[in-house]
Order: C-alpha cells, then structure tokens, then sequence
C-alpha cells in the first residue's frame, strides 16, 4: 500500500495533473483496492468539515493582507531604510536584500510575491553601484523563501491543520530559527564577501542622524509585523482574528503611502480567491487522502514496515531529510509539503520525534524547495524581474545560502531546543 | 469555443470576486468581534460564520482558479515534450480534474440532501439551519465540475481539430503563485 501509494503519486505527478487532483485520485484509488469498506461515500462530509472552518480562514486573510502590502508601495521606503543600517557589512547591499527580504515575506506571507518585490525594488541600486548580479540576486530569492518560517506563515497554518498541531505553538515554534536563518544568511554573505570582496560591492554611507530619520519608514511592518506577532501571543487573538487585523492595517499602510483604488482592492480580492482555491484544493485533497490512509489502516503498515527496515530513527529521519532535499528539486513547497504529510509525519511521530518539531525542519526543507533548480520558483521569478543576465546568476548565487540553509536543518536536528524553546516555555 | 471558454473566464472572474466580497465582509465581521468583546458586545457566532465564509469562498473561488491557471501541476516531464505532446498532457490533466471534480459534487449533494430532510441546525447558539451554508457550498461545487467538464470537451474538440496552441491558452500550464 506504501508503494502504491507513493508509487502513484510520482507516477501522476509527473503526467502533470494538477496536485490537488492528484491526492484525490490517490484517495480514491486506495479506497477501491485496498479499504474493507467503501469509504468514499463520506467524501462530501470531509470535503464540507475541512472547508468549513474558523482555521482555515486565516489562510485568505494573510493572502489578502500580503496582496495589499505588495500593491501599497511600502517595499520601496523599507529597503531604503535598511540599506542605511545594514549596507556598512561587508556585502554592502546584499544584506539590506536580505533584511527587506525577511521583514517583507514575514508579514506579507508569501515568498515569491517577496521575491518579486524586493527584487524590482533593488535591482535599480545593483546596476547603479555596480554589483556582481550572483550573490546579489541569490541574496533575494533565499530571503524570500524566509516568509514561510517567520510567523505568521500561510505554511505552517497548513501543517498544523493537517497534523492536528496548535498553530500559536507552531508559530512560536518558527521565530528563532527563521530569524537565525536570517542571521547565518548575513553571516554567509559577509565571510563570502571577505574573503571575495567582488562579490559584494560598496555600501551606502550613512550618518546615525539618516538612520534615525530613516527607521520612521520602517514602522509600518514592524509595527504590523509586531501586533499579529503580539496579539497570538498574548492570548488576545486567535491566528485569524489577528489575521483580520492585520487586513485592516496593511489597509492603513497602503493609505499612507498610495491611493486606495477600487481597482487595487479588486485585484488584491481576485488574487486572493485564486490563490486561496489553488492553496485549498491541495489541502482538502491532503485531508481526503489523510482520511483515507488512516481508515485504511496504514498507520499499522507503516509501523511493520518500519520494523522490517531496521533503521534507528536519526537515520530514518536523516533518509526522509534527504528525500526532502531531492524531491524539493522538482517539486514546489505548498505542493511538496502538502502531498507528503500524510505519508511522512506518521512515521516521523512513530519514530518518536516531535511533530512541532518537525513541523519546523520540514519548513526549512521545502524553503530550499524554493530556490533548487530545475524547478525553483524564486530562481524564476528574480530572474524575471531583472529582465537581464543568464538564469545561471541567480542558481549560482543561491548556492551559498542553500548551504546555510542545510546547517540550519543540521542544527535543528542536534538542537531541537532552537524551535522548542519558545513553545514549551511560553 | 474560444469565445464560450473566453465567457466562462469572465463569469468566473464575477464569481471570484464575490467570494472576494464574501472574505472582505468577514474580515470585518471579524474584526468587529475582536473590537467589541472588550466591550462586552460580543456578537457571537463569529467563528462559525467565518467556517461558512470559508467553505463557500472556497467552492467559488475553485472555478476562478481553474479558468487562470492557478492549479498547481508540475511541469518537468511536460514541458519537454512538443507542442502536441503537451496539448496530450493538458488533456488528460483536466480530464483527471473534470472527474474528480463530478466525483465531489455528486457526494456533496448527499451531505445537502440529509441536512435538508433532517432539517438539520448547527449545534450552536446561532443554529443555522444548515441548508443555507451548504446549498451554497454544494452549488459552487457544482459549478466547478461543470466548468471542469466544459472545458474537457473544448479541449478534446480542439485536439481532434489539431489546435494546440489554443489548449495551451485555456489549460495549459503556469508558476505557481
């Protein structure tokens, strides 16, 4: 049944049938051959129970909110921001790429809006200063892909709805390894660029008065960024209420720095519902074929074939990092993410390790998703907003943080306390 | 046909941003409800309201997506075929998702069809008879399948006829958002 299963996933995935489709093909497939019972005849049941929910609403809410932080124009004053704090590193620039990255994606939730973004934003300054486009543009597509880590993540909404995990926890759980994710990527770029000083280029001079004046232009996602944050926190609000507040904020932001249009709020509606449906068929195909393989029994076929491997569980694990690692080549993160949980995390928990836990390792998994080629949608889509170079700059270029991202998921492994400090503590 | 997919396109689009509206109001349901439980004012009932919102949205927004493209396929076999061969992967991919999507419709209809007879209400403090949310979750459901389906034979007649660039246009593939 593992085999059919994960057999005829790769099989239809590769006929390019979209994901979604795919788990629901699966589910049905599973029901017909291997489950005593007709289990499909609840499938109207379990599309209704895991659509219908207060959780999941936040999804929309944070796309929506991103939609409108992307279309407001406060990328631009924030990176100028930065660039006067942190330009000074060896790098220069490449370390204001990465912050405007990290603090963009964060709050808008998605890696490749971010990407886009701040690529469109700071493009314009690398020829200026004449930067080595490599590291330069690698800097951005790896800080991207921190939006998903760094709460409140769409991502980590998923998991924790399909894994039955506490979401608050599952963001508490991301902060200190997304933001030391951000830190070894400025650490990366600074060795690199000591020791290879044209990889970077110059910084901008500022003078602590700029840097007072500047940092004004950085409350807005600060200040969003800290009262979603807060309010989950501080038990005040559930992730979706502080969702709605984030919307009515990133509405305020767009105020100040634009003019609200109807036809900004049109489009920032429309591409949530279509992001919102893209994301959900995926995930209500996850939870059908969650259904299924439970009913079916593959709990106990995981667990004899398990105990037919013989393997301890740090080499288990080490197999399904490494699984991760190769798939993420091909596949994208939501998708690669979503398809794999119910296979995966019930042999994870059978192991003995921490689903929250995991939750986490699995994020940094599929962030290199993002930014390994052949299929690596940030590669593309910084490629496509600096509409020059060969894509090669780009892969070349994300290979330094690719690496930090690997002793990330290393660390966390030796020191699962990085993510489970916070939740257990809190 | 590309006239009646160019329609579909934009009836969806309609549809899409009156799930958008659907969301927009209950982000403010929401946020109203935050403000005033301080207060004492609390509405109640929020949540359960947003999980209708959701489930609708949902159901609507699936046809919208499929008519952009949005639907997430990975293309890597795909798009090293020619332009035929991935007129024939287009093909078999919305054939799979017109199936499955009948398949939800048709056994959506029985979770309806028991709320309406039982006269079901949610066991809540609203009580919402169920037949209210779920008619329109089933019906966005239902239209999916049909947009699903129309668009498997348009691409079918077009394969017949040889017209593949015009399959790319209306099924072919695109980044994931």
């Amino acid at each position: 049944m593992i085999l059919f299963t994960s057999g005829g996933l790769f099989a239809l995935l590769a006929l390019s049938i979209p994901v979604g489709i795919v788990l629901f093909l699966l589910a049905f497939g599973i029901d017909m051959f291997f489950s005593p019972f007709p289990l499909m005849r609840g499938l109207g049941q379990v599309v209704w129970s895991s659509s219908n929910s207060a959780t999941l609403i936040a999804i929309p809410f944070f796309v929506l909110l991103g939609e409108i932080l992307v279309r407001s124009g406060v990328a631009r004053r924030t990176y100028a921001a930065l660039e006067a704090w942190v330009s000074w590193l060896p790098g220069g620039l490449i370390h204001a790429n990465i912050a405007t990255a990290t603090l963009f994606s964060a709050t808008s939730g998605s890696s490749v809006a971010t990407a886009a973004t701040v690529a469109s934003v700071a493009t314009p300054q690398a020829d200026k200063l004449g930067y080595d486009p490599k590291l330069f543009s690698g800097a951005i597509a790896a800080g991207g892909t921190l939006g998903i880590m760094i709460p409140p993540s769409i991502n980590l909404i998923v998991y924790g709805f399909l894994t039955e995990t506490s979401i608050p926890k599952l963001f508490l759980a991301g902060l200190v390894p997304g933001l030391l994710l951000a830190l070894l990527f400025m650490v990366v770029t600074a060795i690199f660029c000591t020791i290879k000083p044209s990889l970077g280029g110059p910084g901008i001079k500022a003078t602590w008065g700029k840097r007072m004046a500047v940092l004004v232009d950085l409350v807005p996602l600060l200040g969003l960024f800290g009262t979603i944050v807060g309010a989950i926190y501080a038990g005040w609000a559930t992730p979706t209420e502080a969702a709605a507040i984030g919307v009515a904020m990133a509405f305020a932001i767009a105020a100040t720095q634009t003019r609200i249009t109807w036809e900004m709020v049109r489009d920032s509606l429309l591409g949530t519902v279509r992001t919102t449906a893209m994301i959900m068929l995926v995930v209500i195909g996850a939870y059908v074929l969650n259904f299924v393989l439970t009913a079916a029994g593959v709990s106990r076929a995981l667990q004899e074939f398990l105990g037919n491997l013989g393997m301890g569980a740090l080499a288990t694990l080490l197999v399904i990092v490494v699984i991760y690692i190769v798939l993420g080549f091909f596949i994208e993160t939501l998708s690669l993410m979503v398809a794999t949980i119910p296979i995966i995390v019930p042999i994870v928990e059978q192991l003995g390790y921490d689903k929250l836990w995991f939750g986490i390792l699995m994020i940094i998994l599929v962030e290199m998703a993002l930014i390994t080629p052949p299929v690596g949608l940030n590669l593309y889509v910084v490629q496509g907003s600096r509409e020059k170079g060969p894509l090669t700059d780009v892969m070349l270029g994300v290979i330094p943080y690719a690496l930090a991202m690997l002793a990330m998921v290393g660390l966390l492994i030796l020191f699962p306390a990085i993510a489970l400090y916070l939740p257990t503590t809190l | 046909m590309t006239k009646l997919l160019q329609l579909l396109g934009l009836v969806n689009e309609r549809l899409a941003l009156a799930a958008g509206l659907l969301l927009l109001l209950s982000v403010c349901v929401t946020l109203f409800d935050v403000i005033a439980r301080p207060l004492g004012l609390s509405l109640g009932g929020t949540d359960e309201l947003s999980g209708y919102a959701m489930a609708i949205a949902t159901s609507w927004g699936m046809s919208y997506a499929l008519t952009n493209l949005a639907h997430v396929r990975i293309d890597l076999v795909r798009a090293r075929g020619s332009e035929p061969v991935r007129a024939w992967f287009d093909a078999v991919a919305i054939l799979s998702l017109a199936v499955v999507a009948v398949t939800i419709a048709y056994r959506a209809w029985p979770v309806l069809e028991k709320s309406i007879k039982n006269g079901s209400t949610a066991n809540t403090t609203l009580e919402t008879p169920l037949w209210i949310p779920q008619s329109l979750w089933m019906a966005g459901w239902l239209w999916f399948a049909l947009s699903g389906v129309v668009l498997a034979l348009v691409v079918f007649l077009f394969l017949a006829g040889g017209k593949h660039a015009e399959i790319d246009e209306f099924a072919g593939t695109r980044g994931e958002i």
